[in-house]
């Protein structure tokens, strides 16, 4: 494969604005052979190097072009982590298009509406699954003209006249790059800093998505506040560095995680081969940044657990004493703000051969030096014991809509159940009314996509931009998220109780995997239950409980009791008024697709009240229909029917 | 990081490369035999170890070396045809004779016998060739059974073979009487005399000891990648199940001969070599008859005690098999009722041992030491996890 570079000295730097393809070019032309990412397939890393990367960018910018995508032209992609991800990002926003994201696991009613509301012209579809959701909808998107599918597999029969495989769409770039070779100089020096450069939909926990516009200006100033400037991980990241790019990249984390900090800080990529190989793939790559949601961190913690429980007896001696040590280090290393004392450091080396470098080694995070945490809220508790086997995590807040620059907690100043200081050089505060937090700074977002009317709601007259989050102060300097504005439970005694900070309490416990506390308007709070099927199922297999699905699982009595001793657990930690009186089991997985988690899987709340109303009802009307239990006992009346059935 | 010359060459920093073990970026280095730093760094140690051990061992010790790596070769042989292509053999020494005295025809220099004086160069690799066609020849006889009529089929060749070898006294000397064994001189090196070796002055058994060790290696590393290669497979897919494997396309009469003919080849290289333990001479009897049964055994047990299937687990079987009658000679003494006065003397001692520890692997540990070691490296590869 050739690399071929248009002329090395890159135009890009006499240009006033900086660009991410403008750093992709520049580093393309100052070592070609350099590998900027990996990607496994047929069974090993296959490497591409900056050169190769460049070129494929500068083929799909011309491909753009020669399918009519022109400047302020909307580009989707719905793909899993692929390198065709970022050459299609990077390649519409060298020709001044928008790039616009799907989530994969988005239902054909959810690519429809974005595809229609973005207005897209050509859409990247990854694979046969995600032709075959375009394909249902494709009439309802009048601008969309072209989809182009990466996998042929199973797409190659399908005879459409607007689809195209992508070879042929590149090839039509490299015809259109050989006939056009000065299109990309003359669109980069056009570049304005107020160029809308992505689309990003938001989440959508209430109504539609709305697609948040990022502009040149946004991504400069957040890549160098985050990523330039150690925002993101401190010290900053550098060619040395590797990361692991498993997260959805149509989320402005994610984006900035591996997008932007590739391309300005030159670390390696590596692609995993999907969600689900994620720990495998961790620990072949031994990232050294890792940025997770709290639900990947949640679940390596649980994993340890689960995977600690059948191992043998000297293992689990050897780990149980060690791991005291840790809960040591973790609590002094929390009380110093995440600085090492001469008493931590002694007792992490000497922990170190024994238990923490294979322990880190195994779950694949060995080489990691710094890690953080967001896009939810994260238990303190899980942040401790990472600290403890000598993961640091620094939770890192901010939002779409001011391209994820907010606050983040700086190695040696961290406090626990914060988010953190705010960047320097922003302008951030917490609204004395409402205690809402208003940021503002150069990557406040320019509005939502074709609702203006949103957009006044959320940046003001002032250009703060009211964040919908409720938060407070500590000691003058670091934020504590408190919950979302609409989210705050009130009871019918009048009390604002945070639900989210009840709900990660308990799902620090290895077997709940979702918890929705309720209680707005109601005497006392509940809470819904969605068990984690891995190690509840496991769990049960060990008792020798039988069950055979998730549902027939959730009904158990015993397993009722282990989510209650959960329960009380939790309780213990809250103020009486924020216990949790009763419990009821939800009786399926939640879901992307049924429409009962957004795609980043934050609970839609309203949904589940819709869903699950009989369960509340269950519990406020004192009935024991349905299978949960109190603090003092539980009840499942499917098992005693079962019971009497069999007797 | 091995690319073309003509292929753009990717590059990544050395930091990106250290501590990865599992982080594999071409299918070389994810198949090589030494695929993980551990591997090579172990293998590296131990290779240098021997490298320098005939200098520090005294003389007794560097011949038992010299006998392990001899027998090591046998028993890399018997494990292709045994632990890889699962058929049992109980005519391993007959092979090992021939081999022994092929090498003698073509080198021998005694004027009393048979012998055509030639180089090492050329009668050791005899020593391999005829015995393989042989094993090619017989193989199709073999190949008509399983299994136990397989051993008895062999312990047949056995003792044809010792009649052979007993009476064809030209060539073998005689039972009890024997000969003087091909003189090991490879390009005009005598390695039965002192010297020079790579310009580093030796005695005869440190020469002899790196020949050997030297041959050892050349002939693990083929075998090794002999049993990762199609051949390989096809062995141990007729060894698990003959008629899937042949429902699979797998040539089952060919892969059987081709399983004797080159685990042949291997004995007859131990044979060849064997005289450089026993002091340069041969007796016909040590491979016919009752004697040629128990060197059979002898080598069986090496696998199995080693680790069937497992070319470091032949290794490991020789040094085992050669080793425990030096350390049961040192510790009888500590231990009540052996010795001449005793219940049972030290040589006793040691047949019973060797049928103790074959029976005691059999049943407990099947995969042989290998398969101890194999515990040792998964109960710390999981660590601090058990799976």
């Amino acid at each position: 494969m050739s690399t071929v570079l248009e002329r090395p000295a890159s135009p890009a730097g006499s240009q006033a604005i900086s660009t991410l393809p403008a750093r992709v070019r520049a580093r393309a032309a100052e070592d070609p052979d350099l590998v900027a990412m990996r990607e496994k397939r047929f069974g090993i890393w296959q490497d591409i190097t900056w050169g190769e990367y460049w070129d494929r960018v500068a083929d799909v910018a011309h491909a753009l072009v020669s399918l009519g995508i022109e400047p302020g032209d909307r580009v989707a992609i719905h793909s899993e982590n692929r390198p065709a991800w970022l050459y299609v990002d990077l390649g519409t926003v060298a020709v001044r298009g928008i790039t616009m994201g799907l989530y994969p696991t988005n239902p054909p009613a959810e690519v429809s509406y974005m595809l229609r509301d973005s207005g897209s012209k050509v859409l990247i579809a990854e694979d046969q699954e995600q032709v075959d959701k375009a394909l249902e909808v494709e009439h309802e998107c009048p601008d969309l003209e072209w989809i182009v599918y990466l996998e042929p597999r199973g797409v190659r029969e399908y005879h459409h006249p607007k689809l195209m495989d992508w070879p042929t769409f590149l090839e039509r770039g490299r015809e259109h790059r050989a006939a056009h070779p000065d299109l990309l100089d003359r669109l980069a020096s056009e570049v304005q800093d107020d160029d809308v450069i992505t689309l990003i939909y938001t989440s959508g926990t209430t109504g539609p998505p709305k697609g948040a516009m990022l502009t040149t200006g946004n991504v400069e100033y957040a890549v160098r506040t985050l990523i330039t400037e150690g925002g993101f991980y401190d010290p900053p990241a550098s060619p040395d560095d590797v990361i692991l790019s498993y997260l959805p990249l149509c989320h402005v984390a994610e984006r900035a995680a591996t997008t932007w900090t590739n391309a300005e800080a030159g670390v390696t990529v590596h692609f995993a081969e999907s969600i689900e190989t994620i720990q495998t793939n961790l620990k072949e790559v031994q990232p050294t940044l890792f940025f997770a949601v709290p639900r990947i961190w949640e679940k390596i913690h649980a994993g340890i657990h689960v995977k600690m429980h059948s191992a043998s007896r000297l293992k689990k001696l050897v780990y149980g004493f060690w791991m005291r040590i840790a809960n040591v280090i973790g609590d002094e290393l929390v009380a110093n703000g995440g600085n090492h004392t001469f008493k931590t450091r002694l007792l992490y080396r000497l922990g170190h051969p024994f238990l923490f470098r294979a322990l880190r080694d195994r779950v694949g995070l060995r080489k990691v030096r710094a890690a953080s945490s967001g896009a939810a809220p994260i238990a303190p508790e899980v942040l401790k014991f990472f600290f403890g086997i000598g993961v640091p995590i620094y939770e890192i807040y901010g939002m779409t809509e001011n391209a994820a620059v907010a606050t983040v907690n700086r190695p040696g100043r961290v406090k626990l159940g914060t988010v953190g200081e705010p960047h320097p050089n922003i302008e951030l505060k917490i609204d004395e009314e409402t205690g809402e937090i208003l940021t503002r700074h150069p990557a406040n977002f320019a509005g939502y996509w074709n609702k203006p009317d949103k957009t006044m709601e959320t940046i003001d007259g002032e250009g703060w931009l009211h964040t919908g989050d409720v938060g407070v102060w500590v000691e003058g300097t670091h934020v504590k998220i408190v919950d979302r504005i609409k989210d705050i439970i009130i009871t019918a005694g009048g009390k604002n109780i945070s639900p989210s900070e009840i709900e990660n309490s308990l799902k620090t416990s290895p077997f709940i995997k979702e918890a929705v506390v309720i209680g707005d308007q109601k005497p006392y709070l509940t809470a819904l239950i969605g068990i984690e099927l891995d190690t509840v199922g496991n769990w049960a297999q060990r008792r020798e409980i039988p069950y055979t699905t998730y549902r027939d699982l959730t009904t158990k009595p015993e397993v009722l009791q282990l989510i209650q001793k959960a329960i009380r657990d939790t309780n213990e930690r809250f103020a009486r008024v924020e216990n949790i009186r009763k419990f009821r089991m939800m009786p399926k997985e939640l879901d992307h697709e049924d429409g009962e988690m957004t795609a980043t899987q934050k609970v839609k709340r309203s949904a589940l009240h819709d869903l699950f109303g009989h369960l509340i009802d269950d519990m406020y009307t004192n009935r024991t229909e349905h299978p949960g239990g109190d603090l003092v006992s539980v009840h499942s009346p499917e098992a005693t029917a079962a019971e009497e059935g069999a007797a | 990081m091995s690319a073309t010359a003509t292929e753009p060459n990717p590059k990544v920093s050395a930091k990106l490369r250290r501590g990865r073990p599992e982080l594999y970026t071409d299918y070389a280095a994810d198949m090589a035999m030494l695929n993980t730093p551990g591997k090579r760094l172990w293998t590296g140690l131990l290779i240098l170890g021997l490298l320098i051990a005939p200098f520090y061992l005294d003389r007794s010790w560097t011949s038992l070396f010299i006998t392990v790596f001899v027998f090591a070769i046998g028993a890399i042989g018997l494990n292709l045809v045994s632990g890889y292509a699962g058929q049992v053999s109980l005519g391993h020494a007959f092979f090992i004779g021939l081999g022994a005295f092929t090498g003698t025809y073509f080198g021998g220099t005694d004027p009393n016998f048979l012998g055509l004086g030639l180089d090492m160069a050329i009668w050791l690799p005899m020593a391999g060739i005829i015995p393989a066609i042989v094993g090619w020849a017989v193989a199709p006889l073999a190949s008509r059974v399983r299994g136990l009529y397989l051993a008895i089929v062999t312990l047949g060749l056995l003792f044809v073979g010792g009649h052979f070898f007993n009476e064809f006294r030209s060539l073998t000397g005689g039972p009890n009487l024997g000969r003087t064994a091909a003189p090991p001189v490879l390009f005009g090196v005598d390695f039965s005399a002192a010297g020079p070796l790579l310009g580093i002055e030796m005695t005869a058994r440190q020469r002899t000891y790196f020949l050997t060790l030297v041959l050892l290696i050349v002939a693990a590393v083929i075998a090794r990648n002999l049993t990762r290669s199609k051949v390989g497979r096809a062995f141990a897919a007729v060894r698990d199940r003959d008629i899937a494997a042949e429902v699979m396309g797998v040539p089952l009469a060919r892969t059987k001969q081709t399983a004797f003919a080159i685990s042949s080849f291997y004995a007859g290289i131990c044979g060849g070599l064997i005289s450089l333990t026993s002091g340069g001479r041969l007796d016909p009897i040590n491979f016919a008859g009752a004697e040629g049964l128990f060197l059979s055994v002898t080598f069986l047990a090496m696998v199995l005690i080693g680790g069937p299937a497992t070319i470091s687990g032949s290794l490991m079987g020789a040094v085992f098999v050669v080793f425990l009658p030096r350390f049961v000679e040192a510790f009888a003494h500590y231990v009540p009722l052996i010795g001449a006065t005793g219940l049972v003397t030290v040589p006793q001692l040691e047949n019973i041992l060797f049928g103790v520890f074959i029976v005691a692997f059999l049943i407990l540990e099947p995969r042989g030491l290998f398969g101890l070691w194999l515990r040792v490296r998964n109960y710390w590869k999981a660590y601090p996890f058990s799976y």
